[in-house]
């Protein structure tokens, strides 16, 4: 009976996960229908769901076209690359302070820390966009890189939660052997912390390749842009009744999406810890 | 300009501080561009367009030739979503970024009315150019008080886009510019069937207000400068066209239309043989050209009780922000030069404002076209083009049309409540 | 490195704040004065980035948003004129305003109820759930450009994937994006698409719970459902409710697929508050005014954040009360 039972409930499972596996996956097989669909089929919008013709060639064809989107893949890399640079050196300094020294005022500085979380970043949009004006940093990739370089909250967070968690022996053994606080964040501490910075350049790789937003107000060439920006200049055409070459749109979604999924591959391991310490998603 | 100088002190903060990071980023990231200025009497320039990738190319053959003729001139050519065209140029004008070049069509007074064109009036005639006879009567379009603020650089009437093929069968004389209303309606009844559709749309502005202006119909008041949308001339040629959708069916509607594929309109429609009659610009004849499944020509746009045909066209302004305002105008003067139009016609991208061009036989008869195409019917329309009204105001305006009109396009409302509407909506806009 | 290897410990046995050991505690306080030292020399990245990216800018925000600026001339002091009119005149903010909710209110909730739901299923012990728990997380993984673009096909009527397989069902889908009344609706299930995101993280919760708890409930002989409600549920609702938080937050700041799907069309009736930020902002040099929404969107996003932490205390269950 008992074994029944738990028959009948893993079939449920099955059947629960196989209908919601297959909705939440075929939006990407119709992505990968269109991509690879000849021209023709897009002048006439009748794609299939299931690929049926397979143009290989548009993944070359891609970088044919007048758009630069070898640059536009290039500048992501770049971008985001270095962001998540900045944010793993400066939040992990500023996360061991906050998890490892004592000074007064720590507590409210890090209610601080923790409070500006929850302020909508569009309140200070204008403003930075003036300040970066005036820096002569416009159409330049400095605004989107450089402030990655001062921490950001819920990166400090994460790091002082996990510092907090390890062992103190070793800090203690290195401070009597005579080294620095500053020795002990490098030699001892920043080792043991790889996992969660390894977590939080995944997530800053992850946001500032997908952010739209920012390399929408400050950049203006086409080959300055990161491919977030870039894909959507794919759909433009001479008039806006023409169609936009939906197989050629629709490879730069893939190029847009696969080094996430190939990132996340790799890297859950320690986003699963981190989202575990933490209780958060990688808030997107 | 408080502001300002607290910006100041924060530079110099972030410059100390940042110093070694910048330093580095700025090495790897914004090489290239930003060191061109070093070389001795090099100037630089950006010019702004909108486009898809035929633009792109065009654009850049004649700043090509452009680069030939002043080779101290760079100039970077950026090509822009139409859809987020004013939307960016403004972005960049306020970030100290502005073009020095930018094309401008119908929203070009937004710009002027706010002081960010430069007049042109002094250039021009130091230059001695005779705008009016060398572009005709859209040389009038982008003079806002008097000042002259782009000068014209395309320029092609709407035409009339026929399925020759299908015309032959049915036995149907080809579309004249002396077909009434009533004329378009009879043959796209006779068209129509079997999931085919006489006629491509009339939702599209440039259609509805060729109707609007042949019924003798007026936007906006040239006279008051007042909106005059739901005048009685208006208010029946835009049930005119609601009922070409949703009376005789003859007009795809917007469901009809997504039935027929993700993202097809008009021009895709027609080139795929489910529209058997559309009005569009002409950059549809390069793409029409390429493919066999139909065959067909141009005609001229019907007629009501005037003549009206829209245009598109587009013009070339030199901003206010440009450093050598001289030098983008000397950019211009050369790109809107027959020998820098010429990469217009030989590309195939559009229809050149150079009226003497629009009669040479390298457009008529260009090279890249293969079969019979009557391209006379571009020269032929310009006489009957009318001017939209170019207010400053026209991207609000164009947003009040798209927004008290969706449910006009979808049949749930009729033309006259739709036009208070949106009467009401353009007097709070508009200001006369 | 060894310490590499370092496990770290379950999540809810969250340690109290400043597990500082004692015997650091009697340190001379020329050692501790140095201490402090390095903590603020330590933190400084922070502090500058939060003057000069945070606070500086807010503050200049707040004197913008009393202003009428174009961002080219001077500003020019209005005072409160920027709130009154958009709080009292204009409709279209209103609007942007009843839809940014309307989006919130049902996408997050809804995005948590089916997070809840998969996780559930993807906790039980079988065969290919690694498989299972990929391809629900997956769209997680597309940026959101993408997806909006994708969105921008399976959406299109009739012709489009989602209408075509209604239709299979004898549902007559609706013209979503070009209709005023299912283009909010047509967001959201974008928005759901990618609800698998939080699973991980619930599933990560799931494992946390000690399964004395179930085995206890077992030989009670709570049904798996039962189980979940009295069990599961509650051991999760710290993670819950922050995902909700952070989620409400986000959902206030939706831009990209409003931008990209339908400039805020027809009618407004998909206009959110930041797409018509930035319009303001960028598009018609409304530097003030966009200001202005800036604050507005900063005092909801507060008020909620304060409603969710007051209400919590009634069902948020934390095993060890965090004190920060």
């Amino acid at each position: 009976m008992a074994e029944l039972k738990v028959y009948k409930s893993t079939a449920f499972t099955y059947a629960g996960l196989l209908i919601a596996s297959s909705i939440f996956f075929a939006p990407l097989v119709f992505v990968v229908s269109i991509a690879l669909s000849s021209d023709q089929t897009v002048s006439t919008g009748s794609f299939s769901l299931i690929p049926t013709e397979f143009r290989w060639d548009n993944f070359v064809r891609i970088f044919q076209t007048q758009q630069p989107v070898g640059n536009f893949v290039l500048n992501s890399v770049i971008i985001s690359v270095l962001s998540a640079v900045g944010q793993v050196f400066s939040s992990a300094l500023v996360g061991y302070a906050f998890a490892r020294l004592r000074a007064r005022g720590k507590n409210i500085t890090f209610m601080i820390v923790l409070a500006t979380m929850m302020i909508p970043a569009q309140i200070t949009m204008i403003p930075q966009f003036i300040l970066f004006k005036e820096l002569g940093w416009i159409n330049t990739f400095l605004p989107l890189i450089i402030p990655n370089f001062f921490g950001n909250a819920y990166n400090i967070f994460l790091i002082r939660q996990f510092v907090t968690r390890l062992p103190l022996e070793m800090d203690e053994a290195a401070m009597v052997d005579g080294l620095g606080y500053f020795g002990i964040f490098r030699r001892i501490v920043l080792p043991m912390m790889t996992p969660v910075l390894i977590a939080i350049a995944i997530f800053t790789l992850t946001w500032t390749w997908g952010d739209f937003m920012g390399p929408l107000i400050y950049l203006n060439e086409d080959t300055k842009m990161p491919l977030a920006l870039g894909v959507q200049l794919l759909t433009s055409t001479s008039q806006e009744l023409q169609t936009p070459p939906w197989n050629l749109v629709m490879v730069g979604t893939v190029f847009l999406s696969l080094p996430m999924i190939i990132i996340y591959y790799f890297g859950q391991k320690y986003m699963y810890e981190m989202n575990l310490s933490t209780g958060s998603a990688g808030v997107k | 300009m408080k502001l300002l100088e607290t910006n100041v002190s924060r530079r110099n903060v972030l410059a100390g501080l940042g110093a070694t990071a910048v330093g580095i980023i700025t090495l790897t990231a914004c090489g290239g561009s930003n060191s061109a200025s070093s070389s001795s009497g090099a100037k630089d320039f950006v010019m702004t367009v909108w486009g898809g990738d035929p633009d792109k190319a065009a654009y850049q053959a004649r700043l090509d030739l452009a680069k030939a003729k002043y080779p101290d001139y760079n100039i970077t050519l950026q090509i822009i979503p139409n859809k987020d065209y004013a939307q960016k140029v403004q972005t960049m004008i306020s970030g100290g970024t502005g073009p020095d070049i930018m094309q401008v069509a119908e929203d070009a007074n937004a710009y002027s009315s706010k002081n960010q064109l430069l007049p042109l009036d002094d250039y021009i005639s130091k230059a001695s150019l005779d705008l009016s006879a060398t572009f005709g009567p859209v040389a009038e379009n982008w003079k806002y008080k008097d000042k002259t603020y782009a000068v014209p650089d395309r320029a092609g009437a709407m035409i009339l886009y026929y399925n020759k093929g299908e015309f032959e069968k049915k036995g149907l004389k080809a579309p004249t510019a002396d077909w009434t209303w009533d004329d378009l309606l009879s043959t796209a009844k006779e068209l129509t069937g079997d999931g085919v559709f006489g006629f491509g749309g009339t939702e599209w502005w440039p259609i509805w207000m060729s109707f609007a202006y042949q019924n003798g119909g007026q936007v906006i008041d040239a006279s008051s400068g007042k909106p005059s949308v739901n005048t009685p001339e208006v208010v029946e040629a835009l049930q005119f066209c609601q009922d070409l959708i949703f009376k005789h069916k003859v007009v795809p509607s917007k469901v009809d239309y997504a039935n027929m594929g993700a993202g097809v309109g008009g021009d895709a429609a027609f080139a795929s043989g489910k529209v058997m009659m559309n009005s569009t610009g002409f950059w549809n004849i390069g793409s029409l050209a390429k493919q066999d499944k139909i065959t067909w020509d141009v005609a001229p746009v019907w007629r009501g009780k005037e003549k009206a045909i829209s245009a598109f066209g587009s013009g070339l302004a030199v901003s206010r922000s440009s450093k050598n305002p001289a030098d983008a105008f000397k950019i211009i003067q050369f790109m809107t030069s027959a020998e820098g139009q010429q990469p217009i016609l030989q590309l195939g991208q559009d229809v050149p404002a150079r009226q003497d061009l629009q009669k040479s036989q390298d457009f008529l008869k260009p090279s890249w076209l293969k079969g019979d195409v009557n391209m006379q019917v571009f020269p032929d329309s310009t006489p009957s083009i009318f001017k939209p009204p170019f207010i400053p105001e026209w991207n609000e305006m164009q947003k009040a049309i798209t927004d008290a009109m969706a449910d006009f396009w979808l049949g749930k409302s009729d033309a006259k409540t739709t036009t208070d509407d949106l009467q009401k909506r353009l007097d709070s806009i508009v200001k006369a | 490195m060894t310490t590499l290897q370092q496990k770290t410990p379950v999540p809810a046995a969250e340690p109290k704040q400043g597990a500082i050991p004692p015997k650091l505690k009697a340190r001379p306080s020329s050692m501790r004065r140095k201490e402090a030292r390095f903590f603020w020399l330590f933190i400084s990245p922070w502090i500058i980035g939060f003057v000069v990216f945070l606070l500086g800018p807010m503050l200049a925000s707040v004197y913008l948003s009393f202003t009428d600026w174009d961002s080219f001339t001077d500003p020019n002091w209005v005072g409160v004129a920027n709130y009154v009119r958009l709080l009292t005149e204009d409709e279209v903010f209103h609007k942007s305003l009843w839809n940014t909710f309307y989006f919130a209110f049902f996408s997050v909730p809804l995005g948590m109820a089916i997070a809840l739901w998969l996780a559930a299923l993807l906790n039980k012990k079988m065969r290919a759930r690694k498989i299972f728990r990929t391809l629900v997380y997956l769209p997680h993984l597309v940026p959101i450009v993408a997806v909006a673009l994708i969105f921008q096909m399976i959406l299109a009527p009739d012709a489009g994937p989602l209408n075509r397989v209604l239709a299979v069902f004898g549902i007559d889908g609706p013209a979503w994006l070009f209709d005023s009344e299912w283009v909010k609706p047509a967001i959201i299930l974008l928005s759901l698409w990618q609800a698998g995101g939080a699973t991980v993280l619930l599933l990560a919760g799931m494992k946390g719970i000690p399964q004395e708890f179930y085995e206890a409930a077992e030989i009670d002989g709570a049904s798996s459902v039962r189980q979940f409600w009295s069990i599961t549920f509650p051991q999760l609702t710290p993670i819950i409710f922050f995902n909700l938080i952070m989620g409400i937050i986000g959902a206030f700041q939706v831009f990209a697929q409003v931008y990209i799907l339908t400039q805020g069309g027809p009618d407004n009736a998909s206009q959110m508050v930041v797409p018509l930020l930035f319009s303001e902002a960028f598009r018609n040099y409304h530097m003030g005014y966009a200001s202005a929404i800036s604050w507005l969107l900063f005092l909801i996003v507060m008020a909620l954040t304060v409603v969710a932490f007051v209400t919590s205390r009634k069902w948020v269950f934390y095993e060890t009360e965090v004190k920060n």
